[in-house]
Protein backbone atom coordinates (compact mmCIF):
# COMPACT_ATOMS: atom_id res chain seq x y z
CA UNK A 1 0.00 0.00 0.00
CA UNK A 2 3.15 2.98 0.83
CA UNK A 3 4.93 1.37 -1.89
CA UNK A 4 1.78 1.86 -4.20
CA UNK A 5 1.44 5.71 -2.82
CA UNK A 6 5.17 6.43 -3.20
CA UNK A 7 5.44 5.28 -6.78
CA UNK A 8 2.14 7.32 -7.85
CA UNK A 9 3.87 10.54 -5.60
CA UNK A 10 6.81 9.67 -7.89
CA UNK A 11 4.72 9.38 -10.85
CA UNK A 12 3.29 12.89 -10.47
CA UNK A 13 6.39 14.45 -9.64
CA UNK A 14 7.87 13.00 -12.47
CA UNK A 15 4.84 14.58 -14.41
CA UNK A 16 5.20 18.37 -12.85
CA UNK A 17 8.65 18.35 -13.39
CA UNK A 18 8.19 17.34 -17.26
CA UNK A 19 5.56 20.18 -17.48
CA UNK A 20 7.74 22.97 -15.50
CA UNK A 21 9.89 21.73 -18.14
CA UNK A 22 8.06 22.06 -20.97
CA UNK A 23 6.52 25.30 -20.04
CA UNK A 24 9.93 27.18 -19.33
CA UNK A 25 11.00 25.86 -22.69
CA UNK A 26 8.21 27.90 -24.52
CA UNK A 27 8.91 31.00 -22.49
CA UNK A 28 12.29 30.78 -23.37
CA UNK A 29 11.51 30.62 -26.79
CA UNK A 30 8.46 32.67 -26.69
CA UNK A 31 10.55 35.23 -24.75
CA UNK A 32 13.50 34.96 -27.89
CA UNK A 33 11.43 34.69 -30.95
CA UNK A 34 9.42 38.03 -29.55
CA UNK A 35 12.80 39.63 -29.02
CA UNK A 36 13.98 38.90 -32.55
CA UNK A 37 10.65 40.22 -33.81
CA UNK A 38 10.58 43.51 -32.10
CA UNK A 39 14.50 43.85 -32.86
CA UNK A 40 14.21 42.86 -36.62
CA UNK A 41 11.35 45.53 -36.82
CA UNK A 42 13.61 48.06 -34.72
CA UNK A 43 15.76 50.62 -37.09
CA UNK A 44 18.14 50.65 -34.31
CA UNK A 45 18.87 47.09 -34.58
CA UNK A 46 20.30 48.07 -38.21
CA UNK A 47 22.26 51.11 -36.99
CA UNK A 48 24.75 48.91 -35.27
CA UNK A 49 27.92 47.50 -37.88
CA UNK A 50 28.26 44.96 -35.67
CA UNK A 51 24.94 43.20 -35.76
CA UNK A 52 24.89 43.98 -38.62
CA UNK A 53 28.01 42.06 -39.57
CA UNK A 54 26.41 39.32 -37.80
CA UNK A 55 23.23 38.92 -39.90
CA UNK A 56 25.24 39.20 -43.10
CA UNK A 57 27.48 36.14 -41.81
CA UNK A 58 24.39 34.14 -41.16
CA UNK A 59 22.82 34.80 -44.35
CA UNK A 60 26.03 33.49 -45.89
CA UNK A 61 26.43 30.78 -44.22
CA UNK A 62 22.78 29.53 -44.36
CA UNK A 63 21.38 30.55 -47.42
CA UNK A 64 24.43 32.08 -50.22
CA UNK A 65 27.20 28.90 -49.25
CA UNK A 66 23.93 26.52 -50.25
CA UNK A 67 22.32 28.55 -53.44
CA UNK A 68 23.89 26.66 -55.84
CA UNK A 69 23.48 22.77 -54.72
CA UNK A 70 20.43 23.57 -53.31
CA UNK A 71 18.70 25.05 -56.06
CA UNK A 72 20.25 22.21 -58.42
CA UNK A 73 18.50 20.07 -56.05
CA UNK A 74 15.36 22.14 -56.01
CA UNK A 75 15.18 21.89 -59.69
CA UNK A 76 15.82 18.13 -60.10
CA UNK A 77 13.14 17.30 -57.65
CA UNK A 78 10.89 19.51 -59.46
CA UNK A 79 11.07 18.14 -63.11
CA UNK A 80 10.55 14.56 -61.16
CA UNK A 81 7.48 15.44 -59.31
CA UNK A 82 6.13 17.83 -62.36
CA UNK A 83 6.56 15.23 -65.00
CA UNK A 84 5.54 12.45 -62.40
CA UNK A 85 2.15 14.41 -62.37
CA UNK A 86 1.42 15.72 -65.64
CA UNK A 87 2.52 12.60 -67.31
CA UNK A 88 -0.26 10.86 -64.53
CA UNK A 89 -2.20 13.28 -65.45
CA UNK A 90 -1.97 12.87 -69.07
CA UNK A 91 -2.93 9.13 -68.70
CA UNK A 92 -6.42 9.71 -66.08
CA UNK A 93 -7.34 12.17 -69.27
CA UNK A 94 -6.94 15.26 -66.96
CA UNK A 95 -4.06 17.01 -68.86
CA UNK A 96 -6.13 20.47 -68.04
CA UNK A 97 -5.88 20.21 -64.28
CA UNK A 98 -1.88 19.17 -63.95
CA UNK A 99 -0.15 22.42 -64.02
CA UNK A 100 -2.68 23.62 -61.30
CA UNK A 101 -2.00 20.82 -59.04
CA UNK A 102 1.56 20.73 -59.53
CA UNK A 103 2.27 24.36 -58.82
CA UNK A 104 -0.12 24.10 -55.76
CA UNK A 105 1.76 20.76 -53.97
CA UNK A 106 4.91 21.51 -55.81
CA UNK A 107 5.11 25.87 -54.98
CA UNK A 108 3.06 25.79 -51.69
CA UNK A 109 3.63 22.78 -50.32
CA UNK A 110 6.36 21.00 -50.54
CA UNK A 111 9.24 23.57 -51.54
CA UNK A 112 8.81 25.79 -48.60
CA UNK A 113 8.89 22.70 -46.06
CA UNK A 114 12.05 21.44 -47.97
CA UNK A 115 13.83 24.52 -47.95
CA UNK A 116 13.11 24.96 -44.27
CA UNK A 117 13.78 21.13 -43.20
CA UNK A 118 17.29 21.60 -45.25
CA UNK A 119 18.31 24.94 -43.42
CA UNK A 120 17.13 22.98 -39.82
CA UNK A 121 19.16 19.97 -40.72
CA UNK A 122 22.32 22.31 -42.22
CA UNK A 123 22.16 25.58 -39.86
CA UNK A 124 19.66 25.09 -36.89
CA UNK A 125 22.25 22.09 -35.76
CA UNK A 126 24.90 24.39 -36.10
CA UNK A 127 23.82 27.48 -34.21
CA UNK A 128 21.96 24.54 -31.64
CA UNK A 129 25.85 22.91 -30.76
CA UNK A 130 27.01 26.95 -31.32
CA UNK A 131 24.72 28.31 -28.91
CA UNK A 132 25.22 25.21 -26.67
CA UNK A 133 28.76 25.61 -26.29
CA UNK A 134 28.77 29.05 -26.18
CA UNK A 135 26.45 28.90 -22.93
CA UNK A 136 28.10 25.98 -21.39
CA UNK A 137 31.51 27.93 -21.72
CA UNK A 138 30.45 31.18 -20.59
CA UNK A 139 31.25 32.93 -23.35
CA UNK A 140 27.57 34.96 -23.02
CA UNK A 141 28.37 36.61 -19.89
CA UNK A 142 32.21 37.41 -20.80
CA UNK A 143 30.39 39.66 -24.15
CA UNK A 144 28.47 40.99 -21.78
CA UNK A 145 31.31 42.41 -19.08
CA UNK A 146 32.70 43.15 -22.49
CA UNK A 147 29.54 45.63 -23.10
CA UNK A 148 28.13 43.60 -25.69
CA UNK A 149 24.36 42.58 -25.62
CA UNK A 150 24.78 38.82 -26.35
CA UNK A 151 21.35 38.69 -27.47
CA UNK A 152 21.44 41.57 -29.60
CA UNK A 153 24.64 40.74 -30.98
CA UNK A 154 24.99 36.82 -31.10
CA UNK A 155 21.40 35.64 -30.65
CA UNK A 156 18.76 37.68 -32.54
CA UNK A 157 21.05 38.46 -35.88
CA UNK A 158 21.21 34.75 -36.19
CA UNK A 159 17.07 34.45 -36.14
CA UNK A 160 16.91 37.53 -38.73
CA UNK A 161 19.61 35.72 -40.69
CA UNK A 162 18.06 32.70 -41.02
CA UNK A 163 14.37 33.97 -41.46
CA UNK A 164 15.96 35.68 -44.57
CA UNK A 165 17.60 32.91 -45.53
CA UNK A 166 14.51 30.74 -45.69
CA UNK A 167 13.03 33.19 -47.31
CA UNK A 168 15.35 33.59 -50.17
CA UNK A 169 16.19 30.00 -50.63
CA UNK A 170 12.04 29.10 -50.79
CA UNK A 171 12.04 31.73 -53.40
CA UNK A 172 14.44 31.13 -55.83
CA UNK A 173 13.46 27.69 -55.83
CA UNK A 174 9.65 28.13 -55.95
CA UNK A 175 10.73 30.61 -59.23
CA UNK A 176 12.90 27.31 -60.31
CA UNK A 177 10.14 25.34 -60.14
CA UNK A 178 7.50 27.50 -62.22
CA UNK A 179 10.16 27.78 -64.85
CA UNK A 180 10.84 24.09 -65.12
CA UNK A 181 6.62 24.06 -64.96
CA UNK A 182 6.02 26.02 -67.85
CA UNK A 183 8.47 24.60 -69.98
CA UNK A 184 7.62 20.88 -69.13
CA UNK A 185 3.87 21.78 -69.62
CA UNK A 186 3.80 24.15 -72.40
CA UNK A 187 7.39 23.71 -73.87
CA UNK A 188 9.50 26.83 -75.10
CA UNK A 189 6.26 28.71 -76.52
CA UNK A 190 5.56 32.07 -75.69
CA UNK A 191 2.37 32.18 -76.87
CA UNK A 192 1.19 29.55 -73.83
CA UNK A 193 2.55 32.76 -71.44
CA UNK A 194 -0.53 34.14 -71.17
CA UNK A 195 -2.67 31.06 -70.28
CA UNK A 196 0.44 30.08 -67.39
CA UNK A 197 -0.24 33.34 -66.31
CA UNK A 198 -3.91 32.95 -65.82
CA UNK A 199 -3.28 29.44 -64.01
CA UNK A 200 -0.87 31.19 -61.61
CA UNK A 201 -3.23 34.31 -61.00
CA UNK A 202 -5.98 31.51 -60.16
CA UNK A 203 -3.55 29.89 -57.13
CA UNK A 204 -1.65 32.74 -56.04
CA UNK A 205 -4.71 35.01 -54.58
CA UNK A 206 -3.95 37.95 -52.55
CA UNK A 207 -4.68 35.88 -49.62
CA UNK A 208 -3.13 33.10 -50.74
CA UNK A 209 0.10 34.56 -51.14
CA UNK A 210 0.09 36.55 -47.59
CA UNK A 211 -0.66 32.64 -46.34
CA UNK A 212 2.69 31.48 -47.81
CA UNK A 213 4.69 33.98 -47.04
CA UNK A 214 3.71 34.17 -43.13
CA UNK A 215 4.56 30.04 -43.28
CA UNK A 216 7.95 30.49 -44.74
CA UNK A 217 8.08 33.30 -42.43
CA UNK A 218 7.73 31.43 -39.74
CA UNK A 219 9.37 28.24 -41.08
CA UNK A 220 12.65 30.98 -40.98
CA UNK A 221 12.24 32.31 -37.48
CA UNK A 222 11.21 28.53 -35.91
CA UNK A 223 14.76 26.92 -37.88
CA UNK A 224 16.46 29.19 -35.65
CA UNK A 225 14.43 30.09 -32.60
CA UNK A 226 13.95 26.80 -31.28
CA UNK A 227 17.39 25.43 -31.79
CA UNK A 228 18.75 28.95 -29.55
CA UNK A 229 16.66 28.27 -26.83
CA UNK A 230 17.60 24.51 -27.27
CA UNK A 231 20.98 25.78 -26.20
CA UNK A 232 20.48 28.55 -24.05
CA UNK A 233 18.41 25.69 -21.56
CA UNK A 234 21.14 23.21 -21.67
CA UNK A 235 23.09 22.64 -17.72
CA UNK A 236 26.55 24.07 -17.56
CA UNK A 237 28.17 21.04 -18.43
CA UNK A 238 29.65 19.82 -21.44
CA UNK A 239 27.88 16.34 -21.82
CA UNK A 240 25.06 18.05 -21.73
CA UNK A 241 25.56 19.31 -25.72
CA UNK A 242 24.55 16.79 -27.51
CA UNK A 243 21.55 16.18 -25.17
CA UNK A 244 20.56 19.39 -26.17
CA UNK A 245 20.84 19.36 -29.77
CA UNK A 246 18.69 16.16 -30.02
CA UNK A 247 16.48 17.90 -28.55
CA UNK A 248 16.44 20.89 -30.33
CA UNK A 249 16.32 18.86 -33.49
CA UNK A 250 12.98 16.89 -32.07
CA UNK A 251 11.46 20.25 -31.25
CA UNK A 252 12.30 21.82 -34.59
CA UNK A 253 10.95 18.95 -36.70
CA UNK A 254 7.80 18.99 -34.69
CA UNK A 255 7.46 22.21 -34.84
CA UNK A 256 7.81 22.74 -38.64
CA UNK A 257 5.18 19.79 -38.79
CA UNK A 258 2.76 21.67 -36.59
CA UNK A 259 3.44 24.83 -38.99
CA UNK A 260 2.51 22.67 -42.39
CA UNK A 261 -0.42 21.04 -41.05
CA UNK A 262 -1.67 24.06 -39.56
CA UNK A 263 -1.32 25.99 -43.09
CA UNK A 264 -3.04 22.82 -44.75
CA UNK A 265 -5.71 22.84 -42.36
CA UNK A 266 -6.38 26.82 -42.69
CA UNK A 267 -6.44 26.20 -46.39
CA UNK A 268 -8.39 23.20 -47.16
CA UNK A 269 -10.31 22.64 -44.38
CA UNK B 1 40.98 37.07 -0.21
CA UNK B 2 40.44 33.75 2.00
CA UNK B 3 38.49 31.22 -0.08
CA UNK B 4 35.38 31.67 -2.81
CA UNK B 5 32.78 33.06 -0.25
CA UNK B 6 35.17 36.24 0.19
CA UNK B 7 35.74 35.89 -3.94
CA UNK B 8 31.91 36.31 -4.49
CA UNK B 9 31.88 39.14 -1.77
CA UNK B 10 34.34 41.47 -4.01
CA UNK B 11 32.14 40.41 -6.95
CA UNK B 12 29.48 42.01 -5.71
CA UNK B 13 31.16 44.72 -4.01
CA UNK B 14 33.01 45.40 -7.71
CA UNK B 15 30.04 45.02 -9.48
CA UNK B 16 31.16 48.33 -11.40
CA UNK B 17 34.39 46.55 -12.57
CA UNK B 18 35.36 45.13 -16.03
CA UNK B 19 36.87 41.38 -15.13
CA UNK B 20 39.53 39.62 -16.48
CA UNK B 21 38.29 36.15 -15.45
CA UNK B 22 38.88 32.64 -16.04
CA UNK B 23 35.28 32.13 -15.93
CA UNK B 24 35.02 34.69 -18.92
CA UNK B 25 36.09 33.54 -21.87
CA UNK B 26 36.94 35.09 -25.13
CA UNK B 27 34.52 34.13 -27.93
CA UNK B 28 35.72 30.99 -29.36
CA UNK B 29 35.25 31.26 -33.05
CA UNK B 30 36.78 34.31 -33.42
CA UNK B 31 40.41 35.44 -33.57
CA UNK B 32 42.27 37.32 -30.83
CA UNK B 33 42.16 40.27 -32.95
CA UNK B 34 37.90 39.86 -33.53
CA UNK B 35 37.51 39.46 -30.11
CA UNK B 36 38.93 42.74 -29.19
CA UNK B 37 37.80 44.49 -31.76
CA UNK B 38 34.03 43.37 -31.96
CA UNK B 39 33.93 45.18 -28.28
CA UNK B 40 34.79 48.45 -29.95
CA UNK B 41 33.00 47.74 -33.06
CA UNK B 42 29.73 47.11 -31.07
CA UNK B 43 30.17 49.13 -27.90
CA UNK B 44 31.00 52.15 -30.28
CA UNK B 45 29.38 51.32 -33.46
CA UNK B 46 32.19 51.54 -35.24
CA UNK B 47 33.15 50.43 -39.03
CA UNK B 48 34.83 46.95 -38.36
CA UNK B 49 38.08 48.22 -40.51
CA UNK B 50 38.62 50.51 -38.28
CA UNK B 51 37.87 48.60 -34.93
CA UNK B 52 40.24 46.40 -36.17
CA UNK B 53 43.16 49.20 -36.68
CA UNK B 54 42.24 50.41 -33.18
CA UNK B 55 42.25 46.56 -31.66
CA UNK B 56 45.99 46.03 -33.96
CA UNK B 57 47.49 49.32 -32.41
CA UNK B 58 46.73 47.75 -28.82
CA UNK B 59 48.13 44.48 -29.84
CA UNK B 60 51.24 46.06 -31.02
CA UNK B 61 52.02 47.93 -27.95
CA UNK B 62 51.50 44.44 -26.13
CA UNK B 63 54.01 42.68 -28.96
CA UNK B 64 51.22 40.26 -29.42
CA UNK B 65 50.84 41.08 -33.43
CA UNK B 66 52.26 37.49 -34.17
CA UNK B 67 48.93 36.15 -32.22
CA UNK B 68 46.40 38.40 -33.91
CA UNK B 69 44.85 35.80 -35.98
CA UNK B 70 45.31 32.87 -33.66
CA UNK B 71 42.00 31.65 -32.25
CA UNK B 72 41.33 31.25 -28.35
CA UNK B 73 42.24 27.41 -28.23
CA UNK B 74 45.92 28.04 -29.63
CA UNK B 75 46.64 30.68 -27.13
CA UNK B 76 49.68 30.31 -24.77
CA UNK B 77 47.51 31.63 -21.21
CA UNK B 78 49.74 34.90 -21.36
CA UNK B 79 48.23 35.47 -24.71
CA UNK B 80 44.81 34.91 -23.56
CA UNK B 81 45.22 36.67 -20.83
CA UNK B 82 45.83 39.82 -22.30
CA UNK B 83 43.39 39.34 -25.40
CA UNK B 84 40.79 39.15 -22.40
CA UNK B 85 42.37 42.15 -20.50
CA UNK B 86 42.25 44.06 -24.00
CA UNK B 87 39.00 43.04 -24.39
CA UNK B 88 38.26 44.39 -21.01
CA UNK B 89 39.98 47.59 -21.39
CA UNK B 90 38.37 49.10 -24.49
CA UNK B 91 34.64 48.35 -22.79
CA UNK B 92 36.30 51.44 -20.81
CA UNK B 93 35.30 50.79 -17.07
CA UNK B 94 35.92 52.23 -14.49
CA UNK B 95 38.01 50.19 -12.71
CA UNK B 96 39.39 46.67 -14.37
CA UNK B 97 39.42 43.69 -11.76
CA UNK B 98 41.83 40.37 -12.66
CA UNK B 99 40.19 37.93 -10.89
CA UNK B 100 42.86 34.50 -9.30
CA UNK B 101 45.55 35.49 -11.63
CA UNK B 102 47.31 32.12 -10.51
CA UNK B 103 44.31 30.99 -12.98
CA UNK B 104 44.86 32.68 -15.55
CA UNK B 105 48.84 32.69 -15.66
CA UNK B 106 49.27 29.26 -14.06
CA UNK B 107 52.56 29.05 -16.09
CA UNK B 108 54.30 31.79 -15.50
CA UNK B 109 55.43 34.28 -12.19
CA UNK B 110 52.28 36.16 -12.22
CA UNK B 111 53.26 38.22 -9.49
CA UNK B 112 56.69 39.74 -11.71
CA UNK B 113 54.75 39.09 -15.08
CA UNK B 114 51.84 41.35 -14.88
CA UNK B 115 53.60 44.62 -13.48
CA UNK B 116 55.76 44.37 -17.07
CA UNK B 117 52.76 43.96 -19.09
CA UNK B 118 50.60 46.31 -17.29
CA UNK B 119 54.13 49.25 -18.18
CA UNK B 120 53.35 48.25 -21.54
CA UNK B 121 50.00 49.16 -21.77
CA UNK B 122 51.41 53.18 -20.53
CA UNK B 123 49.89 55.84 -22.95
CA UNK B 124 47.33 53.59 -24.22
CA UNK B 125 43.94 54.79 -25.56
CA UNK B 126 41.45 54.08 -23.80
CA UNK B 127 43.79 54.99 -20.56
CA UNK B 128 44.52 51.91 -18.11
CA UNK B 129 42.04 52.56 -15.33
CA UNK B 130 42.74 51.72 -11.80
CA UNK B 131 43.56 47.78 -12.16
CA UNK B 132 43.45 45.58 -9.06
CA UNK B 133 44.17 41.68 -8.72
CA UNK B 134 42.17 39.26 -6.47
CA UNK B 135 44.08 37.21 -5.38
CA UNK B 136 43.57 34.20 -2.90
CA UNK B 137 45.47 34.89 0.70
CA UNK B 138 47.31 31.57 -0.08
CA UNK B 139 49.18 33.13 -2.45
CA UNK B 140 50.22 36.40 -0.77
CA UNK B 141 53.85 34.79 -0.39
CA UNK B 142 54.39 34.98 -4.37
CA UNK B 143 53.34 38.95 -4.62
CA UNK B 144 55.81 39.52 -1.44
Amino acid sequence: MIRNMATSESIIAALGCTAVQRWRTFQVTGRLAGRAVVEALSPRFYGNSATRSVVAKQIYFTAWQILPAFTLFAAMLSFVLIEIVVSTARDFGLSEYALEMTVRVLVIEIIPLLTALFVATRSGAAINTEVALMHIHNELEGLRQAGIDAMRFELVPRVIGGAVSVLALTAISSSVALVIALLLVYGPQPWAWAEFGQVLARIFTPLSVIGLWLKVLLFGVVVTVIPIASGLQVPRKLFFAPIAVLQGMVRLFFVLMLVEVGSLALRYI
Amino acid sequence: MADEAARLEQQAALADAAWVSPDLPLRANLSLLENIAIALQYRLNLPSDNAQARSWALLEQTELTAYAHQRDCDLAYSVRFAGKFLRALVSEPPRLVIDRPALLLPDIPYPRWLPAFLDRLNGVQPPLPPCLALDYTWNQVLWN
